[in-house]
């Protein structure tokens, strides 16, 4: 069968129900989709601010149809760590606390609870669905936001000037058993993320690349095939790391050109063939860098797409 | 394929003890939702909608035959393999004869060839239509129909014709001025392409459906036309074209150059002709390159000259491989001039280089003389550069009688109840447009005798994407059932292939190309049963949902669910129109409309 299988690979699952808020073609109601499908209903969900915490639903609504606890902007971790205590006194080690969260809220605010969470290996799971800018409070640039994209803080005459913090390296900088990269684009990659990390113990991250049409300025039907050239274009690499040590390229990424990914983006529309030749630049250092990192590590054969 | 459905409606309800306040019941300590978010139509926002609509595969709508390929293909994916059979015979009588010899022009459109490597249809095809020897199709006729119909020549087009009338209930007898029928299948192409039993089991089909095979009957000269016309209440003229061109250069009666379908008939008929040691075959088409393959086999040397070069040839592009896989030597850009000739016998051929000029009519490029000329040397000559008809004391009034007959959209001619097809028009003369245009002139001689007045709109519905007519859809016996269906192509830009891995097409296995010039033996050898099934597995089944979930999986508001039965529904009061599900189909099955459904 050439069509790979993936309705065989994904596990159903209705915890997440319809009428939830995102904006049409947002790709996090898809991840969080994805993620419960993964983890079950034995899961508690921390929610510091971020678009999620609109996309769930007005109280007395959740889309979730499992337990919530929306939280202040930089106290997921410190939340979920206590979550996390009370259940464990309960004997209720099988419960999985995800804290799921945006990319202001892990990059920016809510850095230093997460880093302390993951210095103290807090039993938890924590996933930053990163759109790579405040998309809810209007498309305010965040330190994930890419060297040269628009957004209403980086009008397209002074676009973001630094480079996208380098998330996964500080995460796994703090030795932690997992941190991996995944897009909801690649479902049974992701999968196979999330089964792992809800296979160990301690704090377990995953960043998401997850496309925001409206953020982004791509159709509504384009953010996932974006995804997917961002990774194969090198931009966000498939990556988990083990122990902070291990480093692993989780799929096969065919090197394209980075342009045609930035091109059919709006918040790029305004960039020169200087600038991204430079982009470019970066990326293959960046894939460089990784490679030398990953060099010990066997790509992981079949299952992972 | 399957059906599937929308909803809508369904309200949900806010429970009491949650909106109450002041010091009432049960109010939590907290705010805590007590509710999910289905309350909240998210579908409201929407501006256009996602609706199941199968479209038509290239391959289906490239097929001169009109043959559903990628519903055969479809059912054998399930395992379906007798009704994969059968929705082949539905509008192929030949299966096992075109899945050896057609130029398979359903591989060129594959939209496959975007990812890899087009499927191997003609092999499958070709493995359905040897199976269908050793499990033969019960036969299908309509119900009996009063009148009779002459075919006039046994070759694909007159086959195909006299088996879908026969299949439409009519009496049909077949006249063959050949000792045997077939037309160029048996007189024409060789046995290593296309062995005489697998031709006689798939004609024994046509007759198996009642339609009666007269051989060694010449019309217009044992019977004539006049009295074909009193007799059947229609005729369909599929003569074929079996006239060797004249190349027009002195020498050219000399002994020892001879026509190249003269000699492929008495080779085909069992004949061994003595040609000597050198043979030099004018022409590119697929005459020639039979000519070539055969007189190797006869024990000469071979040497094809053609004006222009290997692009331009007419010829199947495999059967050039074939021939000088089996060591043909190929002279480009020579135009023959004249013959000489050696103690009254030709000796060798005088030869004009040409250069390629300017596109002409047909698209190729135009061989221009470069005055330079050169003498190849030969002791038999076949000249293979086209075909032209013979009609024997037929009709002058007829449009087209003398070079190639005129037909209408269903090989109608200009006489009323006279149809044609085939090489005897002025169509393209391949096997597969043969079987396209018996098929085509068997659904126009039944709405004319049952006095059935169709529109255009009405043929269209029967065609794929502006392909040839399906017979089942005709009979409205059309197996494959379609959601919604719009009768357009799906492109390679309808396509997603994230969900496609590359898989290596099969070749077809050929003889070592020493041993195969030694005899008439099969040099393809097919695929076997198992090979033939994996190729039907890379088939892309473009345009028609296979309920593979991709759809349910990426829907990012989980408005699509499985209905009962098979296929899905989708919840438009959630559906928020953002259109992943249409962009991530893998075989565009879903298409994004303004209409609500």
């Amino acid at each position: 069968m050439s069509q790979l299988r993936i309705n065989e690979l994904i596990p159903e699952g209705r915890l997440l129900a319809s009428g939830h808020l995102a904006c049409p073609g947002c790709a996090a109601p898809l991840a969080m989709k994805l993620a419960l499908n993964a983890l079950g209903a034995n899961t508690i969900v921390v929610m510091p601010a971020c678009c999620y915490t609109i996309i769930a639903g007005p109280w007395p609504q959740s889309s979730l149809q499992v337990p919530v606890f929306h939280t202040a902007f930089a106290t997921g971790p410190a939340v979920a760590s206590g979550i996390r205590a009370a259940l464990d006194t309960q004997g209720k080690f099988d419960t999985t606390v995800l804290v799921w969260v945006g990319d202001g809220g892990t990059f920016d605010i809510g850095l230093q609870s997460l880093s302390g969470a993951a210095e103290r290996n807090e039993n938890i799971l924590y996933v930053c669905y990163d759109n790579e800018a405040y998309m809810n409070t209007g498309i305010q640039r965040s330190s994930a936001t890419p060297w040269g994209a628009w957004t209403t803080t980086t009008p397209a005459q002074f676009p973001e000037a630094s480079n996208k913090k380098d998330i996964l390296a500080i995460m796994a900088a703090h030795n932690i058993p997992y941190a991996a990269t995944a897009t909801p684009a690649y479902p049974v990659d992701f999968i196979a993320k999330v089964n792992k990390a809800k296979a160990m113990r301690g704090t377990r991250f995953i960043h998401l690349l997850s496309p925001c049409p409206p953020g982004w300025k791509c159709g509504d039907d384009e953010g996932l095939e974006l995804a997917r050239m961002a990774v194969q274009s090198r931009v966000f690499p498939m990556v988990e790391v083990e122990d902070g040590q291990h480093w692993r390229v989780t799929m096969e990424h065919a090197g394209d050109p980075v342009e045609p990914y930035l091109r059919r983006q709006g918040r790029f529309r305004h960039l020169s063939g200087e600038q991204v030749t430079h982009i470019q630049r970066e990326i293959t250092a960046r894939w460089e860098s990784l490679q030398r990192r990953a060099q010990a590590e066997p790509l992981v054969p079949a299952g992972a797409m | 394929m399957p059906k599937h459905t929308t909803t809508s409606g369904g309200a949900a309800r806010v429970p009491e003890h949650i909106t109450t306040t002041n010091g009432a019941r049960h109010v939590p300590q907290v705010a805590m939702s007590s509710m999910s978010t289905l309350a909240t139509r998210t579908g409201s926002w929407k501006y256009q909608y996602p609706a199941y609509h199968d479209r038509v595969a290239p391959c289906n709508a490239g097929c001169p035959v009109g043959i559903d390929i990628e519903g055969y293909m479809n059912l054998l994916r399930e395992g379906r393999v007798d009704e994969a059979r059968d929705l082949l015979l539905a509008e192929n009588p030949l299966p096992a004869v075109t899945g050896r010899v057609c130029h398979h022009p359903c591989e060129n459109q594959c939209n496959r060839r975007a990812l890899d490597e087009a499927v191997a249809i003609h092999a499958v095809e070709r493995a359905m239509g040897d199976l269908a020897h050793q499990r033969p199709a019960p036969v299908f006729r309509s119900a009996l129909r009063p009148e009779r119909v002459a075919v006039v020549g046994s070759g694909p087009a007159g086959l195909a014709c006299a088996y879908h009338l026969a299949r439409f209930g009519y009496g049909v007898t077949v006249y063959e001025a050949a000792p045997a029928p077939g037309g160029m299948l048996r007189l024409g192409i060789p046995e290593y392409r296309l062995p005489r039993d697998v031709l006689d089991r798939d004609i024994a089909r046509v007759a198996a459906h009642g339609a009666e095979i007269k051989c060694g009957v010449r019309i217009g000269r044992d019977i004539s036309w006049d009295d074909l016309h009193r007799t059947f209440d229609a005729i369909f003229v599929a003569v074929g074209a079996h006239a060797s061109r004249a190349l027009g250069v002195p020498g050219e009666d000399l002994p020892g150059v001879r026509p190249g379908l003269a000699f492929l008939r008495e080779v085909n008929l069992g004949g061994r002709p003595d040609l000597g040691r050198h043979v030099v075959v004018v022409g590119g088409g697929n005459t020639a390159m039979d000519c070539a393959r055969s007189a190797m086999r006869l024990g000469a040397r071979v040497t094809v000259v053609y004006r222009r070069t290997r692009d331009e040839m007419p010829a199947i592009r495999e059967e050039v491989e074939d021939a000088m896989r089996e060591g043909a030597e190929f002279v480009f850009l020579a135009n023959p001039l004249a013959f000489t000739s050696a103690a009254g016998r030709v000796d060798a051929i005088v030869c004009e280089r040409m250069a390629l000029g300017e596109p002409d009519a047909s698209g190729r490029r135009r061989p221009m003389p470069t005055g330079e000329r050169f003498t190849v040397y030969a002791d038999t000559v076949l000249s293979a550069i086209g075909e032209s008809t013979a009609l024997d004391g037929f009709y002058p009034d007829v449009q087209g009688s003398a070079s190639g007959l005129e037909v209408d959209a269903l090989g109608g001619t200009s006489r009323d109840l006279l149809y044609a097809g085939g090489d005897v028009t002025d169509l393209e003369r391949t096997v597969a447009d043969a079987l396209g245009a018996g098929k085509r002139a068997a659904l126009g001689i039944d709405r004319h005798l049952r006095k059935h007045h169709g529109d255009t709109h009405e043929l269209n519905a029967l065609r794929f994407g502006e392909g040839n007519l399906s017979a089942a859809r005709w009979l409205r016996r059309d197996p494959i059932r379609r959601t919604d269906p719009i009768n357009q192509v799906v492109g390679v830009d309808d396509l997603n292939f994230t969900q496609y891995q590359r898989v290596r097409r099969h070749a077809d296995p050929h003889l070592p190309s020493g041993s195969a010039v030694t005899g008439f033996d099969e040099v393809n050898a097919g695929l076997t049963a198992s090979e033939a099934m994996d190729e039907a597995k890379r088939c892309l089944n473009c345009g028609v949902c296979t309920e593979c979930d991709v759809c349910l999986i990426f829907c990012p508001d989980a408005a699509i669910t499985h209905a009962e039965g098979g296929a899905y529904v989708i919840a438009l009061d959630y559906c928020k129109g953002c259109g992943i599900c249409a962009a991530e189909c893998p075989r565009g099955a879903i298409t994004m409309t303004q209409d609500r459904p």
